[in-house]
């Protein structure tokens, strides 16, 4: 069934490239830029991305800094203007840094597109929305509320202090508790640099630091499993609770064994694969400002707020369901 | 006392750290963190050793950690596979001795500038690694953790495993001819070879060893965790060359030695927990240890003026 509805989308893609463009003979050019290319939460997007570069006919360039490295998504953003793209899609590491880059592909008439991450808006036509701020913020901090019964200090693990939506998503998360859950206390925010084994040691010290800590919540991928290794030396599985932003197969172990209880996430996938139908329908000119909703392919219908494309709600991922994913 | 100022004010820093911890943070010295935090630092003690002696003979390796990664991630899959400990282990530094005779081999035979063919080989590895891992975490089976002996038994193994070998290497490198070899290149390669030594041979040879060190580190390092992040030794040549720097060794070569190298790496490693204990905001951190390492090379900067030991 998903097979011919794939089949279908991609014989409707292939009538309307016909009709609409009759003198594209050369493959679209779409250019995909995570934040760091190393990072499996950006393979899985790629994953979806490269489904519907598939299904579209375009070509897909993945490229991105090994590490998280905003002044290195310039300089390729740079190659790729200089190389002439159709379109570029980027998850920014550094809002305003790369955006002076961005804009100079805008005058260049290539199309451009934000995921996960925004850039400036004017830097941007759309931005691929994996979740509103909020709806993370939220989502986090209530199922923070809900491992710990509402009361008692917490400490966060993000990527780096510097990261747009890694701000934003703390912004929002410092929001939700002032707002609903005043007995509860945010005692230590660090930075893990994208990798695991500082997280492990970040963690570490806020454990031995906060005797009265009572779950960490790491809002990076790498960050919760590092936190839940800590958490498992120190003999605290179970009275520290562990919770955060990340893929099922890097938590699956300290999930089953109960040390981490919940993974929140979308489906990473599909936020590839919205981006590059969203990036080609840009430069195919089927996507205009002022829309409110968008198609893509087998995902169906998505809803458009302002200049934003949205994905959906976040997901969580716990003992009970986690066998159910593998990514 | 003149000769080793730089270690000692060092150690005097890293002293103050641990009393002012002492004193405004008594928390810090739990056993169980305590022991956690040297454990997490003992591999990059490991490459410390080899780094230094990398830098004592006026050259630098920026590749260790891409070879960290590598060596990690060859380490890991070797033991999903069901390789034994005792066979991984020799395999993870075999792995690094070979990235390391890479480097020396273009370094020594084809005499060109350390710094541009680590730059090299650091990009292509790293980029190599992505390529073929994309990224994904591998995930080992339950006997590697903490090489099969138990959290507190593996831990201890770790951490003495890295501290038998900086005294080992410090000791080789004061006491032995091979140890004051490595002085000799770096102060004057030249005035060596007309000793009737043989600079490039040596320079090979300390490139291979800091490989098999970076790849003994990387396994005592997947002996820590139930899964090997590709990512993993990121950022680790900062790391380990502002610690040998910071400890007293001098960039330009023929001076320091590993205990400096170890202080310098202790009072870098100090900094995170202590922010954490002392509830200071992260964004200090990497000020602070910037500062420290600027602080270093003022002072060598300094010395060198007045004409004192380089």
């Amino acid at each position: 069934m998903k097979k011919l509805l794939h089949l279908c989308a991609a014989g409707a893609v292939l009538l309307a490239s016909l009709v609409t463009a009759s003198a594209a003979d050369a493959k679209l050019v779409v250019a995909m830029l995570p934040k760091s290319k190393g990072n499996a939460y950006f393979i899985s997007c790629k994953a979806g991305a490269d489904k519907a570069a598939k299904e579209l006919g375009v070509q897909l360039l993945f490229d991105g800094p090994t590490d998280s490295n905003a002044a290195k998504q310039n300089e390729i953003v740079e190659n790729w203007i200089t190389l002439g793209v159709d379109v570029i899609a980027v998850a920014a590491e550094n809002k305003e840094g790369i955006s002076t880059a961005l804009r100079k592909a805008q005058k260049q008439g290539i199309k451009v597109i934000t995921y996960d991450a925004d850039a400036m808006t004017d830097a941007r036509s759309f931005f691929v929305n994996q979740a509103t701020p909020e709806g993370i913020g939220q989502g986090l901090m209530d199922e923070a509320a809900r491992l710990t019964g509402g009361e008692g200090e917490f400490a966060m693990i993000v990527a780096s202090l510097t990261a747009a939506n890694q701000r934003e998503w703390q912004k929002h998360i410092e929001a939700r508790l002032k707002e609903k859950y005043p007995k509860m206390k945010l005692v230590a925010v660090r930075p893990c640099d994208d990798l695991k084994d500082k997280a492990q040691s970040e963690a570490t010290a806020m454990l031995s630091a906060n005797p009265n800590l009572k779950l960490i919540m790491a809002i990076c991928s790498p960050g919760v499993p590092g936190a839940a290794e800590a958490v498992k030396q120190a003999g605290k599985t179970g009275q520290v609770k562990v919770m955060g932003l990340g893929l099922p197969n890097e938590n699956r172990r300290y999930v089953k064994d109960g040390v981490t209880d919940s993974i929140i996430l979308w489906n990473t996938g599909d936020l590839g694969y919205l981006t590059i139908y969203a990036g080609v329908a840009l430069a195919k000119d089927e996507l205009k400002k002022g829309a409110k909703t968008f198609k893509a392919g087998s995902l169906g219908t998505f809803s458009i707020v302002g200049d934003n494309i949205l994905l959906g709600k976040p997901f969580i991922f716990n003992k009970a369901n986690i066998d159910l994913f593998d990514f | 006392m003149k000769t080793y100022f730089r270690e000692l004010s060092v150690a005097a820093a890293l002293g103050v750290v641990l009393l002012a911890l002492a004193v405004f943070a008594p928390a810090f010295y739990q056993p169980q963190p305590l022991l956690s935090l040297l454990t997490r630092e003992a591999p990059t003690l490991v490459v410390a050793c080899g780094m230094a002696l990398v830098i004592i003979s006026r050259q630098i390796d920026i590749s260790v950690g891409s070879q960290f990664s590598v060596c990690s991630v060859c380490a890991g899959l070797l033991a999903a596979r069901g390789w034994p400990i005792y066979l991984v282990l020799p395999a993870s530094a075999a792995c690094g001795a070979f990235l390391g005779a890479i480097n020396g081999a273009l370094v020594a035979g084809l005499r060109l500038p350390s710094i541009v063919v680590t730059l090299a080989t650091m990009v292509t590895l790293r980029q190599g690694l992505n390529l073929v891992r994309q990224g994904e975490f591998v995930n080992l089976p339950d006997g590697i953790q903490w090489l099969g002996l138990g959290q507190t038994a593996g831990q201890w193994l770790i951490v003495l495993t890295a501290l038998g070998l900086l005294v080992a290497f410090g000791l080789a490198l004061r006491h032995l001819a091979a140890g004051r070899l490595v002085y000799a290149i770096g102060s004057d390669a030249e005035a060596a070879r007309l000793a009737g030594l043989r600079p490039q041979l040596s320079t090979f040879l300390v490139f291979v060893l800091l490989g098999a060190l970076t790849g003994l580190a990387a396994l005592l390092n997947v002996a820590q965790s139930p899964q090997v992040q590709p990512l993993s030794g990121s950022g680790l040549e900062l790391k380990v060359i502002a610690a040998v720097v910071v400890g007293g060794v001098a960039i330009s070569g023929g001076r320091g030695n590993l205990w400096g190298a170890f202080a310098g790496l202790l009072l870098l490693a100090c900094v995170a927990p202590a922010l954490t204990h002392l509830h200071v905001e992260a964004y200090w951190e990497k000020a602070i240890q910037g500062a420290i390492i600027l602080l270093a090379v003022v002072a060598d900067g300094l010395r060198s003026r007045k004409g004192g030991h380089r």
